[in-house]
C-alpha cells in the first residue's frame, strides 16, 4: 500500500485537472510575483547605488586628509592636487575611471534677486564614465572648458525662470577665505535623476571654477570607479598609500561603503524594501494556504470514501501531502520560470517611467532595470513548495481524523 | 427577486465554512493590499512627513516681506501679535504654534568640548508646550529632557549635530547672535536634551530653545518670525492655505502670508526618484496576487456547487434567476470579505501609522556611523480603501460568473453527476 | 564746511586749543570729546594704501588695498593683492556695492548681508559702513581718565540709543591731546566682550594723529585677529567726484 501512495497521489492530480490547475496557478502566481519583486528591488537598489556613485561618492573618493574635519567651514583651500595624482591613478590597473570635482555653495544673483545654489566644478570629459550627460541633457549642450558656461538643473531653471543664453552671477567664498563673483552663461539644462541636484545644482567647467575660487590646479575631491570585482576598501587603502609614498601627502581616501551617510541611507532603503518583500511572502502564503485548504475541504466525500475503504489516517495525510507536493513543485517551477524570464526581459528593456511622471514635478528619464538572480529564484521555488505542502498538512490531518460517515455526508 | 436574494443569503448562512474560508481569502488579500499600499505610500511620503513633522509643518505664516529674505532670517519682518493670530486660527479649527528662527554663531569651549571652536548655526525658538501639538520632536528625544516653558538657558540639539561637535548633556555653549535691529547679543546656554530626528537636514542642524527667552534676547517685543500650522488629517493643503489666507485677510491681517509646505520645500532632497515607478509595480504585483487568491478561492467555491446548481435547474428554476442567486451569494461573500479586509486593514494601518514597524533590529549589527531612523510608518489613503472595497466585491461577482456559466451550459444530469 | 576752514585757520585753532588745554580739559563734556574725535578722523578727501592681515583657524593671509574717501559717507576700496585683484567695494550714502572683475553684475549688499565678514577678516562690511557721527547712535558718558600705553586718555562708555547699532556698548580710550581712539572694546548690553580694537602704531597727517596699524580681535573666536595697516596716506587730495559713482565701478 505504502509504495502505491505516490502513484495514487500523482493520478489524483489528473483526475481533477481543473482543481489541480487552479491550485497550481495560485502557487505559480505567488512565486512569479515574488521573483519579479526581488528583481525589481534589486534593480531599485542598483539604481540608488548607481546614483550615489555617479553623483556623490564614486566607488572611491579622495579628499584632503583634513577636509572632513573642517567640512562645515567649507574649507576650499584643503584640496588635492589633481595633476600629480592623476598619473598615479592611471598606473593603477584597478581604477577604471577617475574624475575631479569641486562642490561649492554659492549665491546666485539675478538682478536684485538672489538664490542659494550648489555649484559643481566638473571635468566634463572624464565625467563621461560617471554621468551620462547626453541622456540627462534636456536642452542645449555641455559647458566647454575654458568658458564661463554652466549646465543647470531643470527645476532650478524653471523656478528662476531661466533659459539657455541667460546669464547669472555667482558669488562665493574662495579658497583664500575671500569672496569672488563670476558671471556664467547657461548653455545647457539637465534633468538629473536626483531631485536635489535638479532643484539647486549648477555645473561649470572645473578650470573656470578653479579660477573663480582661487584653487589653482587643486580640486576638492577625486572620484574613482573601479574595475569589476575590485575590492573597494582594499583599493582605497592601496591608493592612499601610493599617493602618500609618491607625493608625500596624506589623503582621506575611502570607499563609498565607508562614507557612512550615503551608504547608510542605501542600507535603510534596502531594509524598507525587504520588509515589503516580507509582506509579499505573507500574502503569497495566504493565497497558497487558502487554495490548498479549499481543495481538501472540497474533497471531504472522497476522503470519507477512502477511509471507509480502510485507508489509515496517516496514509490519508501522506496521500494529500504528496499530492500537494507534486502540484506545488509544478506550480512553483512554472511561476519561478515565468517570473525569471519576465524579470530578465524587463532588465534588458528597462521599465521606462518617464511617461508616467510627465505630469509630475520630476520630468526626468527614469528607467529602472530589474535584476535577475538564480539564487533568489531557487529560494522562492523552495519556499513556495514548502509553504504549499505544509498548508495541505492541516486540512488533510483534519480530514484523516473525521469519521467516514461524517465525511461522506459532506456536500 | 426578493426570493432570489433571500435564497442567496440563506446559502451564505448554510455553508458557513465555505463562506468563511472564501471571505477570509478575500479579507486577507484586501488587508494585505491596504497594508502594503499604506507602507509603500508611507515610504514614499517619508521624506514629506519628515519635512512636515520636523521642518516646515503643513502651513506656515510669515510676514509678507519675510519670504524673499528668508535665507537671511530677517527678525525685523516678524509677526507682532502671534497670540492673536493663533487664537484666530484656533477659532477656525487649526492647531498653530509660534516659532522664532535666528542665525547665531555657536561658541564651544575647551572646558567641555576639549577644543575651542565656533560654528554658524540656526536656532529655533519654540513654545515648548504648544510646539509638540504641531511638530513631533518630543517623540524623538533620546537623551536628557525636553525644554520647559520659559526655560532661561536650556537648548536641545539634533543628535547628528551633537555627535558632530561631540556635545553631551550638561555642556555649556554660547550663542552669539544679532538681535532685531542688528545689535549683538550673546547668551550662555546648556545642552539639556538631544533629539534624534528622522529628518537628516534637521538632525544635522537642529538647535532649539524657549521662544520667550529667545524673544527677550533678540529684542522681539513679543513678535515671532513664524507661525506653524498643523492641518487635520487628509486635508488638502492648497485649499487650507487659501482658507487660512482668507481668514487672515478678513481679520485685517493681510500683511501676513500663509504658505504650504510644498512651496516651502521645493528644493528638498530625495535620493532616487525612480523608486516611485518601482512602488507602482510592487503595488501592481500585490494586486495580482490578491486578485488571483480571491478568484481562485471563489472559482473553487462555485465549481463545488455545480451539483447544487443542477438540482435547482432540475426543480425548474430559471437560469437567469439561478445566475442572479449565485452572483448575489458571491457578492455577499465579497462584501463580507471586503468589510473584514477593510476593518483588518484599518486596524493594521492604525498601528502602522501611529507606531510604525521598528526595523532597527535589522540594523543592529550594521555600523553606519550615525544612529538612524529605523521606523517604517504607514499612511492613510482613502483611495486605497475604496479601491479594495469595490474591487473585492466586483472581483468575487465577476469571477463567480465563469463557473456558473459553465454549469448552466451543461445538461442537468451532467451537473448532478459532477464531482 | 571743511572747505571754508583754511589750513592756516586750522593751525590757529589747534594752537589755541593746545594753549588752553588745562582749562578746557575739565570743561570738555563727553559729547564734546566724541565730537572732536569724529571731526578729527574725518577728512574732506583721502587717498591711502595699506593691507589687511587676517589670522584665523586656517592660518594667516594678507590682502593689499588702495582706498579713496570723501567726507563721511563715500568711500571706495580696490584690492591689489593677487587673490582678489581688481575687486572693489564702493560705499555711498546708505549703500554698499561689490564689484568683481569677472562678474558682469554689481552686487549690492544690504540688510543682513552687510553682517558678513569682508575677506574672511574680523571686519564686517557693516563695520565699514558705520556712520561716523557717533553721537547720533550712542549716548556718551565720561567714565574716568587713564593712561593707556603712556598716553593720557579719556575713558568713555558709549551706550547705543537704538537696537539698530551692532554693538550695544562701546568702551573707548580717547587720547586727550590728539583725540585718537587708542583702544575700543565692543560689548553686548550685558557686558560680554565681543571685539577689541587697539591701535599699535600711529602716524601724523598734518596735525592730526591717525592709526597706522591697528589690531582687531574677535573675542568670541580663539586665534582670530585682523591687522590693518596704512602704508601711505594722503589727506585732501583732489579727487574726481565720479570716483564714487556706480558707472565708475565698472570701468
Amino acid at each position: 500500500m505504502m509504495t502505491k501512495l505516490p502513484k495514487i497521489a500523482f493520478r489524483n492530480i489528473f483526475r481533477n485537472l481543473r482543481r489541480s490547475i487552479l491550485s497550481a496557478v495560485a502557487i505559480a502566481v505567488s512565486a512569479m510575483s515574488i521573483v519579479m519583486l526581488f528583481g525589481l528591488l534589486a534593480g531599485m537598489e542598483a539604481d540608488m547605488a548607481n546614483n550615489l556613485q555617479s553623483y556623490y561618492t564614486g566607488e572611491v573618493r579622495i579628499q584632503h586628509a583634513e577636509f572632513e574635519k573642517y567640512k562645515r567651514y567649507n574649507p576650499l583651500h584643503l584640496g588635492v592636487d589633481w595633476k600629480s595624482i592623476e598619473p598615479i591613478l592611471a598606473d593603477n590597473h584597478q581604477v577604471r575611471a577617475a574624475t575631479a570635482r569641486i562642490n561649492f555653495p554659492a549665491n546666485m544673483y539675478l538682478g536684485e534677486k538672489q538664490h542659494g545654489v550648489m555649484g559643481v566644478g566638473a571635468d566634463f570629459s572624464s565625467e563621461e564614465a560617471f554621468i551620462d550627460f547626453p541622456s540627462i541633457l534636456q536642452e542645449g549642450r555641455l559647458p566647454q572648458e575654458g568658458k564661463n558656461e554652466i549646465l543647470m538643473g531643470f527645476a532650478l531653471a524653471r523656478d528662476m525662470q531661466l533659459g539657455l543664453g541667460d546669464k547669472v552671477t555667482l558669488l562665493s567664498t574662495t579658497a583664500t577665505r575671500g569672496s569672488n563673483a563670476f558671471t556664467f552663461e547657461i548653455v545647457g539644462i539637465a534633468g538629473f535623476p536626483v531631485a536635489g541636484l535638479n532643484a539647486n545644482s549648477i555645473w561649470a567647467p572645473i578650470d573656470r571654477v578653479q579660477k573663480f575660487l582661487g584653487m589653482d590646479g587643486q580640486t576638492q575631491e577625486i572620484l574613482l570607479l573601479l574595475e569589476d570585482g575590485a575590492d573597494e576598501k582594499q583599493t582605497a587603502i592601496q591608493i592612499a598609500n601610493e599617493i602618500e609614498s609618491k607625493l608625500g601627502t596624506a589623503t582621506d581616501t575611502r570607499s563609498w561603503t565607508e562614507l557612512n551617510m550615503f551608504y547608510g541611507m542605501l542600507r535603510i532603503a534596502k531594509i524598507a524594501y525587504y520588509f515589503i518583500a516580507m509582506f509579499f511572502f505573507v500574502l503569497g502564503s495566504t493565497v497558497i494556504i487558502n487554495t490548498t485548504m479549499m481543495v481538501i475541504f472540497e474533497r471531504m466525500r472522497e476522503i470519507g470514501m477512502l477511509s471507509a475503504l480502510g485507508m489509515h489516517g496517516s496514509e490519508l495525510t501522506k496521500l494529500f501531502l504528496l499530492e500537494g507536493f507534486f502540484i506545488s513543485m509544478i506550480g512553483s517551477a512554472v511561476g519561478v520560470i515565468i517570473g525569471y524570464v519576465g524579470t530578465y526581459y524587463m532588465g534588458k528593456v528597462g521599465l521606462n517611467f518617464t511617461e508616467a511622471f510627465s505630469g509630475m514635478d520630476i520630468e526626468i528619464s527614469s528607467i529602472l532595470y530589474p535584476q535577475t538572480s538564480i539564487l533568489t529564484a531557487l529560494v522562492v521555488w523552495a519556499y513556495a513548495v514548502v509553504i504549499s505542502t505544509l498548508s495541505t498538512f492541516i486540512p488533510s490531518r483534519h480530514a484523516s481524523k473525521i469519521q467516514p460517515v461524517e465525511a461522506l455526508r459532506y456536500v | 427577486m426578493k426570493f432570489i436574494f433571500s435564497l442567496a443569503m440563506k446559502n451564505l448562512n448554510r455553508y458557513k465554512r465555505r463562506t468563511a474560508i472564501t471571505a477570509i481569502a478575500i479579507a486577507l488579500g484586501l488587508m494585505m493590499f491596504i497594508i502594503v499600499d499604506s507602507l509603500l505610500l508611507g515610504i514614499e511620503l517619508e521624506s514629506e512627513r519628515n519635512l512636515i513633522w520636523y521642518e516646515t509643518s503643513s502651513v506656515r505664516i510669515h510676514q509678507k516681506e519675510y519670504w524673499p529674505d528668508r535665507l537671511l532670517f530677517p527678525l525685523e519682518e516678524g509677526i507682532e501679535n502671534p497670540q492673536q493670530v493663533i487664537n484666530l486660527l484656533t477659532e477656525n479649527g487649526y492647531t498653530a504654534t509660534k516659532r522664532t528662527m535666528f542665525k547665531a554663531d555657536m561658541i564651544l569651549y575647551s572646558d567641555d568640548f576639549g577644543e575651542d571652536g565656533n560654528l554658524s548655526v540656526m536656532v529655533t525658538g519654540i513654545d515648548p508646550e504648544q510646539d509638540n501639538r504641531v511638530f513631533h520632536f518630543e517623540d524623538t528625544l533620546v537623551e536628557g529632557r525636553f525644554l520647559n516653558k520659559g526655560e532661561q538657558n536650556g537648548i536641545l540639539l539634533g543628535s547628528w549635530l551633537a555627535e558632530d561637535i561631540k556635545a553631551k548633556i550638561g555642556y555649556w555653549v554660547t550663542l552669539l547672535t544679532r538681535g532685531n535691529g542688528g545689535f549683538f547679543e550673546a547668551i550662555d546656554v546648556q545642552v539639556v536634551g538631544i533629539v534624534n530626528c528622522p529628518n537628516p537636514n534637521v538632525n544635522r542642524t537642529l538647535i532649539m530653545m524657549d521662544e520667550n527667552t529667545a524673544g527677550a534676547v533678540l529684542g522681539m517685543d513679543g513678535a515671532v518670525t513664524e507661525l506653524d500650522i498643523l492641518l487635520p488629517r487628509g486635508a488638502d493643503v492648497d485649499i487650507e492655505v487659501t482658507k487660512i489666507q482668507a481668514a487672515l485677510d478678513a481679520a485685517g491681517l493681510s500683511e501676513l502670508e500663509a504658505r504650504s509646505w510644498r512651496e516651502m520645500a521645493k528644493d528638498y532632497v530625495a535620493i532616487a526618484e525612480t523608486k516611485r515607478g518601482g512602488t507602482a509595480i510592487i503595488l501592481f504585483l500585490v494586486f495580482i496576487i490578491a486578485a488571483v487568491g480571491i478568484s481562485n478561492t471563489m472559482l473553487m467555491a462555485m465549481y463545488e456547487r455545480t451539483r447544487e446548481l443542477g438540482m435547482m435547474r432540475a426543480l425548474g428554476m430559471k437560469d437567469n434567476h439561478i445566475r442572479l442567486a449565485f452572483m448575489f451569494e458571491a457578492g455577499g461573500i465579497g462584501l463580507l470579505g471586503a468589510l473584514a479586509g477593510i476593518v483588518l486593514g484599518a486596524l493594521g494601518n492604525i498601528y502602522l501609522v501611529n507606531q510604525g514597524i521598528d526595523v532597527g533590529f535589522l540594523l543592529r549589527d550594521m555600523d553606519i556611523g550615525y544612529r538612524v531612523q529605523s521606523i517604517m510608518r504607514g499612511t492613510w489613503s482613502s483611495k486605497s480603501f475604496i479601491i479594495t472595497f469595490v474591487s473585492g466585491i466586483a472581483l468575487s461577482m465577476i469571477v463567480s460568473l465563469l463557473p456558473i456559466r459553465r454549469a448552466l451550459k451543461m445538461d442537468i444530469p451532467a451537473c448532478l453527476r459532477h464531482q | 564746511m571743511y572747505k571754508k576752514i583754511s589750513r592756516l585757520q586750522k593751525l590757529m585753532i589747534l594752537t589755541i586749543l593746545l594753549f588752553c588745554i588745562p582749562s578746557i580739559l575739565f570743561a570738555l563734556s563727553a559729547d564734546e570729546i566724541i565730537g572732536e574725535m569724529d571731526r578729527l578722523s574725518t577728512f574732506e578727501t583721502t587717498y591711502s594704501t595699506g593691507s589687511i592681515q587676517t589670522t584665523d583657524r586656517f592660518g594667516t593671509k594678507t590682502s593689499q588695498f588702495k582706498s579713496w574717501s570723501q567726507g563721511e559717507k563715500d568711500s571706495l576700496i580696490e584690492f591689489t593683492s593677487k587673490a582678489e585683484r581688481g575687486q572693489k567695494i564702493l560705499r555711498t550714502e546708505g549703500s554698499l556695492y561689490l564689484f568683481y572683475p569677472d562678474a558682469e553684475q554689481l552686487i549690492r549688499m544690504q540688510g543682513a548681508a552687510l553682517r558678513q565678514s569682508m575677506l574672511g577678516s574680523d571686519i564686517s562690511y557693516e563695520d565699514m559702513t558705520e556712520e561716523k557721527n557717533t553721537l547720533d547712535n550712542y549716548t556718551a558718558k565720561l567714565e574716568r581718565e587713564e593712561t593707556f600705553k603712556g598716553n593720557a586718555c579719556f575713558v568713555l562708555t558709549l551706550t547705543a540709543k537704538s537696537r539698530s547699532v551692532a554693538y550695544p556698548v562701546q568702551k573707548i580710550w580717547v587720547d586727550k591731546q590728539s583725540f585718537l581712539v587708542w583702544k575700543a572694546e565692543y560689548s553686548t548690553a550685558q557686558g560680554r566682550l565681543l571685539k577689541v580694537m587697539e591701535v599699535l602704531e600711529t602716524f601724523k597727517s598734518g596735525e592730526r594723529v591717525l592709526p597706522k596699524q591697528s589690531k582687531i580681535e574677535d573675542k568670541m573666536k580663539k586665534n582670530s585677529a585682523t591687522l590693518m595697516t596704512i602704508d601711505s596716506f594722503e589727506a585732501n587730495p583732489h579727487l574726481d567726484r565720479s570716483i564714487f559713482t556706480l558707472e565708475n565701478l565698472t570701468w
